[in-house]
């Protein structure tokens, strides 16, 4: 593997992109590419084929770094976003897929990109989205917590903090002054 | 005392002791733990302990308006703030597609390597620290109070500035500041030989550090390590150059590189970084003060009924510890529908930080969590 | 959430020490100690939240602490002072009670940042306690996100001044009214919360053992003690305790 810092070589990079984008998609019938800017390129992918798709581009376009994966929840499936970075052609291509939310269970690709591990583990404990073959699932942020994943839009966290905790009543003198002059505290 | 505390503890046949290494422990950095195995002083297996700084960002950012979240969102890494407003502000104009001044762009480099530098010298002082000098530890944290000085003049806040919004900067930046800092600028340069004797030259730490904690390029490559830690491994990446925002396409920097891999050449890579800060930090001045335009900011819409178009958008920022990237989601509501924050040290801080550790000594657990810069208010959120 | 235990509003008169019952040598000897006690106290060294970044320049050479005899200190059984620098997560809630409860008295807990007087900017978070003093007796807050090193100074030479007076005595407090912190905790952790230190006991010790230590609270927590066995295996350590006892006054 080369690592080429010339700028010469970023040049062209879209267009040696596209043709490796378009050989991947030409193996794999599920794809969609969007591309936003140079740099930039939105996949969708049916769930099935993003292992396939991730150890294409990293075997064969050179995306040697797995930068984050995201999760959202849209409330009637979960979408997951894998962002991928080539330190060769400066391109970031973030894959996208839809899960079910019930049961929301994805396979791992720790095998591909170390990374994932970390992400996974957090995806888990923050949205519930079990990851089969990652190897650490147990918590790591939220081992005391007890409750729902809190990301989840379902869970209000509001309504949670306004049942557990109390607040503290703040009258110091100079707020009393001010009352006494028909001033507020504006909310 | 509960007896419960006093049970004698029967030793396993292997002499191997499991040790809390944190979170009130000195060496640790921030409020972070480390659960070691050892054997004798040295390292069997580590595991890595977060969530004490857990705050909830991510939700909380959902529950806001765009306008809210530029307060909250440097909060999420203490030392270093400032890229988390720049990510957060150039993931908004992404989605909104603003048009920012280039005087505004200047200025927010001009935040961005100040905080650099200052986030560098705060963790020299710290690495410093846990080999045993204190000194440098004291200098550095001094250093790095005349740069929090500037920082007050120019932005009003100490600390967290939210100075960057999404379209823009709040104030302009004044001549007779721009002096002040040059001054201030000259005066860190003078300084770098002295911190070269003490610190970077010092017999006690390059002995310590040399070949503590090494990491190969390869490794570095697949276990996701970015920033600096990167760099020092002999590869030349760096966010700034390769997916350059602002105006870091127009100045003229190095970057940065060793390639021994372990705690000393993280350290030198860092302390070149200084010198390329300081560089750069003098471009922006002499740009800022030949530019004769007061447009620092861009229309932005009423903040408190601000909708951003539906749309996802993916940021990258460079920095002090890695690449810092924000996800965003909008609905085209008031609040993100969705905001991922990746900091550079939770891939540093966890799986990194417990591979490096493993099969070395307990005293230089500490050293090579400094070394790599892990910042843990960023994993956790 | 899970069920239970209501949180309890705080009652905020303290209970005032009786200083006529001394006479005028203990007393004497009170100022004096007190007078020494005020010039040299240890800063336990646990940042909690970001208030720990400002604490770093109020140490060294810029704001040097060490000029009013404040030294940071490693461990929590030497430690005077229980800085709570910021937000405190309910994981670390944990911890710092168990800090605190290590501390030998007289002991001092200064909540620094509006994080810790109600939430501040997390107050909707899940994740954070809000008032500290629900959960430990607090001497002094310093408002501000973050306090200024300058604040955080002044702070601590208020606490000084207040340990002179020999007022700050927030932390028999904890022994008085350990039903109610324990109540509190309860409510955040779960009703089989414990901790290794025996509060009563002390309490007992310090002869601070009064009407509001104990109460439904801690009724269940030795319930839990009991269930689990723990107070058989402490009574030959409760003998060993009484032997070797010294009287505090």
């Amino acid at each position: 593997m080369v690592w080429d810092q010339d700028k010469e070589a970023t040049k062209d990079n879209y267009a040696s992109q596209t043709i490796v984008l378009d050989q991947i998609l030409h193996e794999l019938d599920t794809l969609n590419i969007e591309q936003k800017n140079n740099q930039r390129f939105r996949v969708d992918v049916s769930a099935e084929a993003l292992p396939a798709l991730l150890s294409l581009l990293k075997g064969r376009a050179g995306y040697t770094q797995l930068s984050a994966i995201s999760c959202v929840d849209w409330e009637d499936e979960f979408e997951l976003v894998y962002h991928l970075w080539s330190y060769e052609t400066k391109v970031l291509v973030s894959a996208h897929i839809r899960i079910q939310y019930t049961p929301a269970v994805y396979v791992s690709v720790y095998d591909i990109y170390t990374p994932a591990g970390f992400f996974e583990r957090d995806i888990y404990e923050m949205y519930g989205v079990y990851f089969e073959g990652s190897p650490m699932m147990e918590k790591f942020i939220l081992t005391e917590w007890h409750g729902p994943a809190p990301m989840l839009k379902s869970f209000d966290t509001l309504k949670y903090v306004n049942d557990m905790f109390n607040w503290q009543e703040y009258q110091p003198d100079w707020l009393k002054e001010i009352q006494a002059k028909g001033g507020k505290v504006v909310s | 005392m509960r007896a419960e505390n006093y049970q004698a503890v029967t030793h396993p046949e292997s002499h191997e002791f499991e040790l809390n290494f944190g979170p009130n422990h000195p060496g640790i950095e921030g409020n972070y733990a480390l659960k070691v195995r050892v054997n004798g002083d040295k390292i069997v297996a580590a595991k890595a302990d977060g969530g004490y700084l857990h705050r909830g960002f991510e939700k909380l950012m959902e529950g806001r308006l765009w306008i809210q979240n530029i307060a909250l969102v440097p909060r999420i890494c203490v030392p270093d703030p400032v890229p988390m407003e720049m990510c957060y502000a150039l993931g908004v104009e992404d989605l909104c597609q603003f048009e920012v001044p280039e005087r505004a762009n200047w200025l927010r480099v001009l935040q961005l390597e100040l905080s650099r530098i200052a986030a560098h010298l705060f963790t020299f002082g710290g690495h410093a620290a846990t080999v045993g000098m204190y000194s440098n530890m004291f200098w550095g944290i001094a250093d790095r109070d005349l740069i929090l000085d500037m920082f007050e003049q120019m932005t009003g806040g100490r600390v967290y500035h939210m100075y960057t919004i999404p379209g823009g900067v709040r104030r302009d930046v004044g001549v007779e500041q721009l002096d002040k800092i040059s001054d201030l600028l000259d005066y860190l340069e003078k300084r770098l030989s002295d911190y070269d004797n003490l610190f970077f030259n010092n017999k006690i730490f390059i002995q310590r550090a040399r070949d503590t904690g090494i990491l190969t390029p390869k490794q570095a490559l697949s276990w996701g390590v970015t920033g600096p830690n990167l760099r020092a491994c002999g590869l030349a990446f760096d966010v700034r150059r390769d997916d350059a925002y602002l105006c870091y396409d127009q100045i003229d920097f190095d970057i940065a590189t060793e390639t021994a891999g372990d705690a000393l050449a993280r350290n030198l890579v860092r302390r070149k970084e200084l010198a390329q800060s300081i560089y750069i930090v003098r471009q922006v001045i002499d740009y800022l003060k030949k530019d004769k335009s007061t447009h620092i900011r861009c229309q932005i819409p009423n903040p408190l009924a601000w909708k951003v178009p539906a749309g996802e958008t993916y940021t990258r920022v460079e920095s002090s510890k890695g690449e810092l990237s924000f996800y965003i989601v909008s609905n085209g509501g008031e609040k993100p529908y969705r905001v991922h924050v990746r900091g550079p040290s939770s891939m540093h801080a966890v799986q990194v930080l417990e591979k490096l550790v493993t099969g070395g000594r307990l005293e230089d657990v500490a050293q090579i969590m400094f070394s790599l810069d892990a910042c843990p208010p960023e994993v956790d959120r | 959430m899970k069920d239970v235990i209501p949180i309890q509003t705080n009652n905020t008169e303290t209970i005032a020490v009786s200083k006529n019952s001394k006479n005028i040598y203990q007393q004497a000897i009170d100022t004096f100690s007190n007078f020494c006690r005020a010039r040299s106290l240890f800063v336990l060294h646990y940042c909690t939240g970001c208030g720990a970044i400002e604490l770093p320049p109020a140490m060294t050479s810029r704001f040097d602490m060490e000029r009013l005899g404040i030294q940071p200190m490693v461990t929590p059984r030497q430690a005077d002072i229980l800085l709570i620098t910021g937000y405190v997560s309910i994981k670390t809630l944990k911890r710092v009670i168990l800090t605190y409860e290590q501390m030998q008295g007289p002991k001092y807990v200064i909540g620094i940042c509006s994080c810790t007087v109600n939430g501040g900017m997390y107050w909707q978070s899940y994740a954070t306690a809000k008032v500290l003093s629900e959960y430990l007796p607090v001497d002094m807050y310093i408002a501000g996100c973050m306090p200024r090193p300058e604040a955080v100074l002044t702070g601590l030479q208020q606490l000084m001044k207040k340990i002179e007076k020999g007022e700050a005595n927030s932390w028999e407090n904890y022994f008085k009214r350990y039903d109610y912190y324990l109540g509190n905790q309860q409510h955040l952790f779960g009703d089989t919360w414990h901790t290794p230190t025996d509060i009563l006991e002390e309490a007992r010790h310090y002869h601070l053992y009064g009407a509001e230590s104990t109460g439904n609270n801690t009724a269940r927590l030795i319930k839990y003690t009991v269930e689990h066995d723990l107070t058989k295996l402490d009574a030959p350590l409760r003998e060993k305790d009484s032997m070797t006892k010294r009287g505090k006054k």
